[in-house]
């Protein structure tokens, strides 16, 4: 019990915590209520370990545990530093809405296989957390293809050919890129003897005997590895990803598995490059590029979306970008924004991945044409989703303004004016795909066809120009209702009291570490 | 007694060989004691490998002559770091599938227990013969007394594992001549047959044509027999249709050996050197590893049988480890023969879900894995475990090693090499992943070949615990050996490396 309550070994158990609840779930697998307990209960003690840890690192500095060594001068090694605990939080505090949200969407949907769903579930957070404290390349990889891996059978849940057919797709991009990041870690390691990270890069010392091109090569591989990210062109996996069950493409497709691609592009540019190297060989700006291309295109993209869930995997892609450009503009302010918009677009982004799951699961609707009228059934969750897709386009007093502020004056301070052309662009697109929806849902007028049962499925109930408050028509809706409210509501708290969760210090600590003074 | 002659060097190989002679009057008075004797001598065979590879770390290397009688004129055991080692591989992994044996063999092999125990001894005495001797011509006898008893044991299968057996044998002795004449040639040349002899004999002869021609004829003789592409064609057809319990035996090991053949020949009996420069050998053996990577993993690809898929898996993974010893630098070595052990393991661990796929489901396609998950979950553990090794994800054994293979590559600037692993290992994902999907979703269409279950119908039917128990041994061993790579490699690969490089 001692071992437990120390805070030196907290980053472990804040590890290994998932992975029990794994377990626990596969073993209850005959006792639903017993198995969902499992999983929130898990979620919560998660995430009040994470909480007092921020306290603590936020403090008195990183934590470290060092479990085995793998390779000589390579241990198995935990740390948990400032970015990695802004990921965790983000994480783990979304697993608990997103474990009660799923209790509501997968029963009221009943959907097979759900001991396979929350076990795939806890083995993805336990990998996510497992990214977001690993202390070197090693270790890092080893809970990537983790991630990968577990959160394939979610992808394909629906075991539908088009399910299995996304799921080999998502295999194909994430474990290809799995080789590449595989090859650029030897290759590190070949060159230094050593993957871990430092918060002035590790590459430097060697980088006088190795050709610049050879340094960027190994780059161009460690971001095909972290393909993750759905930078563009190599981002089909993610809209086709959006066949899961929406708490798989809330949790997964937009905070952890793409959050830890993005995670690890941070970690690559400055605890393994290293600001100084970054610069010398232009890295940051090709970088860059590949962002704000990301960014404007997608944002195309998503305009011609009819399906609600592909339209927001579009929008999250975008957003990704953001925190790309974040990082590759090589400033303190934006390297600070970028930081704080993983857990901001978390909470956003999140909220309306559940409103998009709540109108499928209460109204059957999927598609934005047939949403006409939808808010006046479901008020909240068309609340909800209207407060995420002002946060999205950057309004404030949402999260999102905060962040994408941050990120603007870091173009301005790199002196990127292009970029903040790009940054304004963006969000202004984001008013163009996402306002629409919302005018349609509140205001729409319902089609005569519409009031009619169009899906052949029985839970498609017909909206009516009368229609009833269906939110509280089960009890079992609030299980997915009251989730989303305490998402968007966040959304508006986080901006306003930035410094929730110790967020806002561990963003300014891993400035602090990696600028220095600056 | 002499405290530097174990009297476990001798014993690893004459009990199996004693107890196999035993076994078919054991079978003549009750059947089922011929498990019994079986498992005990493998036990104890395992045991004494265990015994002699704790001697051979405490006190180095160790000579054994058999009959007192001295080299070059008796026979030689010598054993080092690396064989002691594959000694105790060997053994384990016999000995686990002696204990899996209990319910397969009377499903499978009807009324034939006593010749099949005695003839599993006889191989398992074979292979151990070839990892412990210090001898040429002595491991030519071994050879020939494990690929005989291989044949015998293959032509017990399925319909048409008489055929393969067949083409096996013919292969096998032409390989197992050339082995021959090349040692031969040595004897000519040195008038010697023990291997330290040789050693010391061949470094002051290295232009000599006849060593030469001597080298080439042997290690052709060794990459037919370890199914080095492209002289592997015997290979598929007899791993996958001899009977399940023969192919979880031989599968795993006996290219495994084969590849330790090839180490001892080329690193301790001729010198490094020689072969890396004079001869050209290494060089040649990197490139051949290659196209059998690449060759086997995409026939691999177009299997619909499990057993044939893993058969050419096998081929691709001989082309890591041969791929590995013609890199011939240190890393890549300590590779190559970390991945014999790991191989042996994963592959030992895949074969017996064939195995326990066989039993309850009466067939090795992979449509026969269609809801395994439901069905035998432990099993589908074990299966899960052992593809993910095979693939190379962390944290089971397949990835260190593979990380040992690439780093090597990657220090001697072999970049083909490199790429070739990459690109095998994502062919491995697309191989597992088919099976694993028909496992796994029950939803999507149901396999025509079979008719079809109703998913709701699928009622939990276990593989017998034997083997199930023998599977847990196996994937937990995955694990352990991934988790403890450092150590392992430290003070278990490490030493074995050949000097020399």
């Amino acid at each position: 019990m001692a071992l437990f309550l120390s805070m030196e070994y907290r980053p472990l158990w804040a590890v290994a915590l998932p992975g029990l609840v794994s377990i626990l779930i596969l073993f209850s697998k005959n006792r639903p209520n017993l198995r969902e307990m499992w999983t929130v209960a898990g979620s919560v003690c998660l995430f009040t370990m994470v909480l007092s840890m921020n306290a603590a690192v936020a403090v008195t500095g990183p934590l470290e545990v060092v479990l085995f060594p793998l390779f000589p001068g390579v241990a198995f090694h935990l740390r948990a530093d400032a970015p990695g605990l802004i990921f965790a939080t983000t994480a783990s505090c979304l697993w608990i809405l997103v474990s009660v949200y799923s209790i509501g969407y997968m029963r009221v949907l009943k959907e097979h296989a759900q001991t396979r769903f929350y076990f795939c579930f806890a083995v993805a957070l336990f990998s996510a957390v497992g990214v977001a404290f690993s202390a070197n390349l090693v270790t890092l990889f080893i809970f990537y293809e983790i991630l990968t891996l577990s959160t394939y059978p979610l992808v394909a849940h629906e075991e539908s050919p088009e399910a299995v057919s996304a799921g080999h797709k998502y295999l194909a991009y994430l474990l290809t890129g799995g080789v590449f990041f595989l090859i650029a870690i030897l290759m590190t390691y070949h060159w230094v003897s050593s993957t871990g990270f430092h918060p002035q890069g590790i590459l430097l010392p060697a980088a006088k005997n190795i050709p610049g091109w050879a340094l960027s090569l190994v780059f161009v591989f460690f971001l095909i590895g972290c393909v993750k990210a759905a930078w563009m062109p190599l981002h089909a996996w993610l809209p086709s990803a959006m066949v899961a069950p929406t708490p798989v493409s809330a949790l997964l497709h937009a905070v952890a598995v793409v959050k830890a691609g993005v995670f690890c592009i941070f970690r690559v540019v400055y605890y393994v490059y290293g600001l100084n190297l970054m610069a010398a060989l232009h890295l940051g700006m090709i970088l860059a590029v590949i962002a704000a291309f990301t960014i404007l295109a997608a944002n195309l993209y998503a305009v011609g979306q009819d399906n609600l869930k592909r339209m927001l995997a579009y929008s999250t892609i975008n957003q990704l970008s953001f925190i790309i450009l974040g990082i590759a503009l090589l400033s303190p302010m934006a390297a600070k924004g970028a930081l704080l918009h993983i857990p901001f677009h978390g909470f956003m982004k999140i909220t309306l991945f559940l409103c998009a799951g709540a109108a499928a699961a209460i109204a059957g609707k999927k598609e934005i044409s047939k949403m006409k009228g939808i808010g006046r059934a479901l008020p909240i969750t068309l609340g909800a989703f209207m407060i995420g897709a002002f946060g999205m386009c950057g309004a404030p007093p949402l999260a999102g303004f905060l962040s994408k502020w941050h990120i603007a004056l870091g173009a301005i301070q790199s002196g990127g004016l292009v970029f903040l052309g790009v940054i304004l662009a963006g969000s202004l697109l984001d008013v163009v795909y996402f306002f629409p929806v919302i005018r349609e849902a509140f205001f729409g007028k319902i089609p005569e066809s519409q009031m009619l049962l169009q899906d052949a499925e029985e839970r498609v109930a017909p909206l009516e120009e009368k229609t009833k408050w269906m939110e509280k028509q089960r009890p079992l809706y609030l299980f997915m209702v009251i989730p989303l409210t305490v998402t968007a509501a966040f959304s508006i708290l986080l901006c306003l009291f930035p410094g929730i969760f110790f967020i806002h210090d561990l963003a300014a600590l891993a400035v602090t570490d990696i600028f220095g003074g600056r | 007694m002499d405290p530097n002659q174990p009297i476990s060097a001798i014993l690893v190989v004459l009990i199996p060989l004693l107890t196999a002679f035993a076994v078919p009057i054991i079978g003549f008075w009750r059947k089922n004691l011929c498990f019994y004797a079986a498992c005990t001598a493998l036990a104890a065979a395992f045991w004494c490998a265990l015994h002699l590879l704790i001697f051979v770390h405490q006190r180095g290397p160790v000579d054994y002559f058999l009959g007192g009688w001295d080299p070059p004129w008796g026979i030689a055991l010598r054993i080092d770091s690396l064989n002691a080692l594959m000694g105790v591989l060997v053994t384990f992994l016999f000995s686990l599938t002696g204990i899996a044996s209990k319910k397969s063999v009377p499903l499978e092999l009807p009324l034939k227990e006593a010749p099949f125990y005695a003839l599993f001894l006889l191989l398992f005495t074979g292979l151990l013969g070839m990892i412990l001797t210090g001898d040429m011509f002595n491991l030519y006898v071994f050879l020939e007394v494990s690929s005989l008893t291989a044949y015998a044991l293959i032509a017990m299968g399925e319909p048409g594992a008489m055929v393969a057996s067949f083409r096996y044998l013919l292969m096998g002795t032409v390989g197992a001549s050339w082995y021959l004449l090349g040692v031969g040639y040595l004897y000519i040349v040195t008038g010697t047959l023990n291997m330290a002899d040789l050693s010391g004999l061949l470094r002051e002869m290295e232009g000599s044509h006849a060593v030469l021609s001597g080298f080439a004829f042997i290690l052709f003789g060794i990459a037919i027999k370890m199914a080095l592409f492209p002289l592997h064609l015997w290979l598929p057809d007899a791993y996958a249709k001899a009977p399940s319990i023969v192919s979880t035996t031989i599968a795993p090991i006996m290219t495994k050996v084969m590849a330790y053949v090839l180490i001892r020949i080329g690193f301790t009996v001729f010198h490094p050197e020689y072969v890396v420069q004079a001869a050209k050998a290494s060089g040649l053996l990197v490139w051949f590893g290659i196209l059998a990577i690449l060759f086997g993993g995409i026939s691999a690809l177009s299997q619909t049988d499990f057993k044939r898929m893993l058969a050419f898996i096998i081929v691709a993974e001989v082309g890591y480890i041969v791929g590995g010893i013609g890199i011939a630098n240190p890393t890549a070595l300590k590779g190559a023969i970390f991945h014999i052990v790991n191989d042996a393991v994963m592959m030992a661990s895949l074969f017996l879900v064939g195995m326990m796929v066989t039993h309850r489901t009466g067939g090795h396609g992979i449509n026969h894995f269609f809801g395994i998950f439901r069905k035998m979950p432990l099993t589908a553990i074990v299966f899960t475990i052992g593809a993910l090794a095979v693939i190379g994800v962390p944290p089971t054994c397949g990835f260190f090693s593979k990380w040992y293979l690439l780093l090597g590559g990657i220090e001697a600037g072999h970049w083909a090499f490199v790429a070739a692993l990459l690109v095998c290992t994502l062919i491995n994902v697309a191989l597992f992943f088919r099976v694993f999907d028909k496992g796994l979703y029950l939803h999507a269409k149901a396999p025509q070949s079979i008719p079809e279950p109703r998913i709701d119908a699928l009622t939990i039917q276990e593989a017998p615990l034997g083997m199930l128990v023998v599977g847990g041994i196996l994937a937990a061993g995955i694990l352990a050996i991934g988790i403890g790579n450092s150590f392992i490699v430290k003070t278990l690969i490490l030493p074995a490396v050949p000097g020399g490089l």
